[in-house]
């Protein structure tokens, strides 16, 4: 066995030697056109973004022709303007109240129920909360469009009927509350795909255990398991934070921002100061913002997520 | 045998089946949760008088019959169509290179180019759109199609490289080694063995970059100007917000066709779906 293996290698080394020194020609052409493609679609946005957000371009007129170097004034301005900080505030509720209380907390329930060996329909109970992540998200946010529909016969309104309340204008009155409840609908199955992949490494006999030593389902769940997925649970938190700031066509196409600027997002802000209001010098500044904030969070998950190469 | 059974059945406790009950109630809550939305977009789809909510169905296919004979609706399905394919075929051929050399060979910053491209990753849309848009403009590219495809074919690259070079890896080096003792070239023995063994791996990029393109909303929205251009998520939100009637039949008919496609795709990667890694990869 040994001596044919050695006769193997031996044969094979003189071969290997120049063919591998020859094939490194194909390293660019290769690898070159997926770079060179990412460089100019992704890369050179971010940095012609930070360039642009010293100056005050404009989309039109003639700071479009000739911009000037402004210097940092553009994020003085963001940074002592109303309409920015609240497009943080709300970024950050949205971000907070949909991603990290509510994907987690129901899509954690998903997870968990979805496990229970005694569960018939598995297949479909997960099937049905699959859907709202599967479709386009403008169709998600066409569906809701109706549920919040301020007609008496909407969705909402006939559920509260049912209840025994009054009609509601839920996307005047709360618009916050329903971007946020769209987002929950949407990012539950995200939560519960990633939440089972980490409940399926928690031994079976510590759960047994507890049990048997009679401690009740949550007391399993809060003293065994949790501890158990901490870290996989971690990571799901800072990927859903880092998706979540991303969000616009989901909140866009229902709201438009409005009313008055409540669902005004970080991601609608840039959007409507850049394209609609033209000041490009100063979407891009605010662009800048996002951009180091989302950085910031990617390079944690990459540290924490070990990602191996 | 049924005697021990009925024996076993009865050992459940009346407060664990009460347990069940409950947990059963809350898993059907949330996947009613989940489903009651679409009620309305379904119904209304086929229905002949439709509204903007919920009502009695006559039944009809008109709506749809509608889309497809309408002047400006199969525009915009084929749009979409051209748009996801070309997308993904540019999408799949460089990468399925790019993968192999990162897979294949050692070079310098090789490390830094696969932490470089996960970081990208994170990097949503919005954040670059207002520079991507002026530089568009000025190679001419922004309001084409073409321009709108190689966006969409780099923005999905760093997850298609990920997904393929894992595939890669897996394939042992041997075998292609094996093949060039055969007498194979280089290019041989990847077109022969690397190939067919990816196909797999190359599937699932396939399906979740098209599922990608086919969704977005925000980059074709800025790019494209011309109506003739437009594909579905954007027909549909300008149809959405029309100022003047909304046909709501109309409508809910062009969603339901717009989400055909991926909810296939989806059946077919379900078992895939379920693996966390890919899950990773769809979310955004």
């Amino acid at each position: 066995m040994a001596y044919q293996t050695v006769t193997v290698t031996q044969a094979r080394m003189p071969e290997r030697r120049p063919r591998s020194r020859r094939d490194r020609g194909m390293l660019p052409v290769l690898l070159g056109p997926s770079a060179l493609l990412i460089a100019a679609f992704v890369v050179l946005p971010a940095i012609y973004g930070l360039y642009l957000s010293f100056t005050n371009t404009q989309l039109t007129g003639s700071a479009a022709r000739n911009p000037k170097f402004v210097g940092l004034r553009n994020y003085e301005y963001l940074l002592t303007s109303d309409d920015f900080g609240a497009s943080m505030w709300n970024t950050a509720q949205f971000v907070f109240l949909s991603a990290i209380i509510g994907q987690t907390v129901l899509g954690m329930l998903a997870a968990v129920l979805l496990t229970r060996k005694w569960l018939k329909g598995k297949g479909a109970f997960g099937a049905a909360v699959l859907l709202p992540m599967v479709v386009p998200e403008v169709v998600a946010s066409l569906t809701w469009a109706s549920v919040l529909s301020p007609r008496e016969d909407g969705t909402l309104n006939q559920l509260l009927h049912v209840f025994g309340q009054a009609p509601v204008a839920a996307l005047q009155t709360a618009p916050m509350l329903c971007i946020i409840a769209v987002n929950i609908w949407r990012g539950i199955a995200f939560a519960m795909i990633m939440f089972q992949a980490a409940l399926e490494d928690v031994p079976e006999e510590l759960i047994e255990a507890a049990r048997i030593d009679g401690a009740g389902a949550w007391q399993v769940f809060r003293y065994v398991t949790l501890p158990l997925i901490r870290g996989p649970v971690f990571l799901y938190l800072l990927l859903t934070t880092i998706t979540t700031v991303g969000v616009f066509g989901l909140v866009y196409f229902l709201t438009q921002g409005g009313p008055g600027g409540e669902t005004r997002l970080t991601a609608i802000f840039i959007y409507e100061r850049a394209f609609q209001y033209s000041q490009i010098g100063l979407g891009s500044a605010a662009s800048v913002i996002l951009l180091v904030l989302l950085m910031v969070l990617g390079l944690t998950y990459v540290r924490l997520a070990k990602v191996d190469v | 045998m049924a005697a021990t059974t009925t024996r076993a059945r009865r050992r459940i406790p009346l407060v664990v089946v009460i347990q069940r009950a409950l947990q059963y109630a809350l898993i059907t809550l949330l996947a009613l949760f989940c489903l009651v939305p679409f009620a309305w977009l379904l119904v209304s789809a086929f229905d002949a008088d439709a509204g903007s909510t919920l009502g009695v169905p006559d039944l009809t296919l008109d709506n749809f019959v509608g889309f497809f004979s309408g002047a400006e609706t199969p525009r915009l399905l084929l749009n979409s169509l051209i748009i996801a394919v070309l997308g993904t075929a540019l999408n799949l051929a460089l990468g399925v290179m790019g993968a192999y050399a990162l897979s294949r060979f050692r070079f310098r910053g090789r490390k830094f180019f696969m932490f470089a491209i996960l970081l990208i990753r994170v990097i949503p849309v919005p954040a670059t759109i207002v520079a991507l848009y002026l530089l568009m403009v000025q190679v001419n590219l922004d309001n084409s199609l073409f321009g709108l495809i190689l966006v969409e074919a780099a923005q999905a690259l760093p997850i298609t490289l990920w997904l393929l070079k894992g595939a890669i890896d897996a394939i042992p080096m041997e075998l292609e080694e094996a093949a060039w003792l055969d007498g194979m070239t280089r290019y041989q023995a990847i077109w022969k063995i690397v190939g067919p063994l990816v196909m797999p791996g190359l599937g699932a990029a396939a399906m979740l970059t098209f599922m990608a393109i086919w969704g977005d909303f925000l980059t074709p929205l800025v790019l494209l100007q011309s109506p003739d251009l437009y594909p579905l998520s954007i027909g549909l939100f300008r149809a959405f917000t029309a100022f003047n009637q909304v046909d709501w039949g109309l409508l809910t008919a062009s969603a339901v066709i717009y989400m055909v496609p991926p909810t296939i795709l989806y059946v077919i990667l379900r078992r895939h779906l379920m693996r966390s890694s890919l899950g990773g990869a769809i979310k955004g």
